[in-house]
């Protein structure tokens, strides 16, 4: 299914064809404990289903320096 | 999956248990979790007033909002909120915005400390007068200008926002590194034994993950947008938070279990290092030689 994906860390939003979060976390080559997804300005967790044309957020949880 | 207690959606995934929970009871379970490490190690006890540091980020503002809960439903002790201002353009600015909304709606006073006033020069500067790491000297002056701050608004303990993952990396580092005499002074309660020129630190957030306190705050609106130091380059310690979530995803449970153990072996470190006699530099401030390492960085700009 295509969802939109934006990595606040990375600034950076693409489309991507995926099945799972994980593999979202693998295109980005991301460590799933380094950030939380937000779905519709709603916390998600790692195992939830994704549906087509989700507008997905990851958020970094390492506090920036 | 659902939340394991009342069935609704979850927002986390406790990777230490496998359990799901949803947003009630996640931040129930949060709230709970940081207060029991407050009553378990003693962290208020005998306190009338607390500094706590805020950066603005996530950590420091979580910090924040549950002392003044705890004080407000269980013991009564003065809050106020330190920050420290190294001049760090488009970014610390940004983040202190945050820091002020969240000290208004918590009504708690913000005191502003900054390096141009102290030192005499925003870290801008400082960096490029002094050719050194610019972590190396914004964190000693940072601890320095929080020790002072500290002492000057005569605050009883300072907190600080220092989670699960920042123990668990400093564990291991100063493994790594052969320095139990650093190791000795972590904990909850930091500090080998008291000493009148060192406010000791408390840390709330000891046994809680970063992504926990990332969820909490997310939810409590204590989050601002990402927001990254320009000079942030720690390489060592990024390497090893690398190593530790890999190990988590792999072994989940792996941090808690580094932090839990080393609660474990602490004492014999503290005890080790008790009789470690303490410096007192020129300026008042402690230090294991006879000048601190801020006067000593404060004399190269001096000089240069």
């Amino acid at each position: 299914m295509r969802v939109k994906v934006y990595v606040d860390k990375l600034r950076k939003e693409e489309e991507l064809e995926v099945d799972s979060l994980g593999e979202v976390f693998s295109y980005f080559g991301l460590q799933k404990d380094s950030f939380i997804v937000v779905r519709n300005s709603e916390l998600i967790t790692l195992d939830t289903s994704l549906e087509e044309g989700d507008s997905l957020k990851l958020l970094s949880v390492i506090s920036g320096g | 999956m659902v939340c394991r207690q009342c069935k609704e959606n979850p927002v986390i995934k406790l990777t230490n248990s496998n359990i799901s929970l949803c947003k009630r009871c996640f931040t129930r379970y949060f709230e709970r979790k940081v207060f029991k490490v407050i009553r378990d190690f003693e962290l208020v006890k005998d306190v009338d007033k607390i500094g706590v540091a805020v950066s603005g980020g996530k950590d420091s503002l979580t910090v924040l909002k549950l002392l003044k809960d705890f004080s407000d439903e269980r013991r009564g002790f003065e809050i106020v909120a330190i920050a420290i201002d190294e001049g760090i353009e488009g970014y610390r600015d940004v983040s202190l915005e945050k820091a002020r909304e969240v000290c208004d709606s918590l009504k708690i006073e913000l005191k502003v400390y900054s390096y141009e006033e102290e030192f005499g020069y925003p870290l801008d500067v400082i960096l490029k007068k002094l050719d050194v790491k610019p972590c190396s000297v914004c964190g000693v002056f940072r601890r320095y200008l929080l020790n002072k701050a500290a002492k000057d608004l005569k605050v009883d303990r300072l907190a600080t926002g220092h989670n699960l993952d920042d123990e668990s990396q400093t564990i291991l580092m100063n493994q790594f590194r052969d320095n139990p005499e650093l190791s000795a002074r972590l904990g909850p309660l930091t500090g080998i034994k008291d000493h009148d020129g060192f406010i000791k630190r408390i840390k709330p957030l000891y046994l809680v993950t970063e992504k926990e306190v990332m969820t909490y705050a997310f939810l409590k609106e204590l989050v601002s947008g990402f927001n990254e130091c320009p000079n942030a380059r720690e390489g060592y310690r990024d390497d090893v938070r690398d190593l530790l979530n890999k190990m988590e995803e792999k072994y989940p449970g792996s941090k808690h279990a580094l932090v839990r153990s080393f609660l474990q072996i602490l004492p014999m470190f503290k005890n080790e290092f008790k009789d470690k006699s303490i410096n007192v530099c020129g300026c008042g401030e402690p230090s294991s030689k006879e000048e601190c390492r801020a006067c000593y960085y404060k004399r190269r700009l001096n000089e240069s």
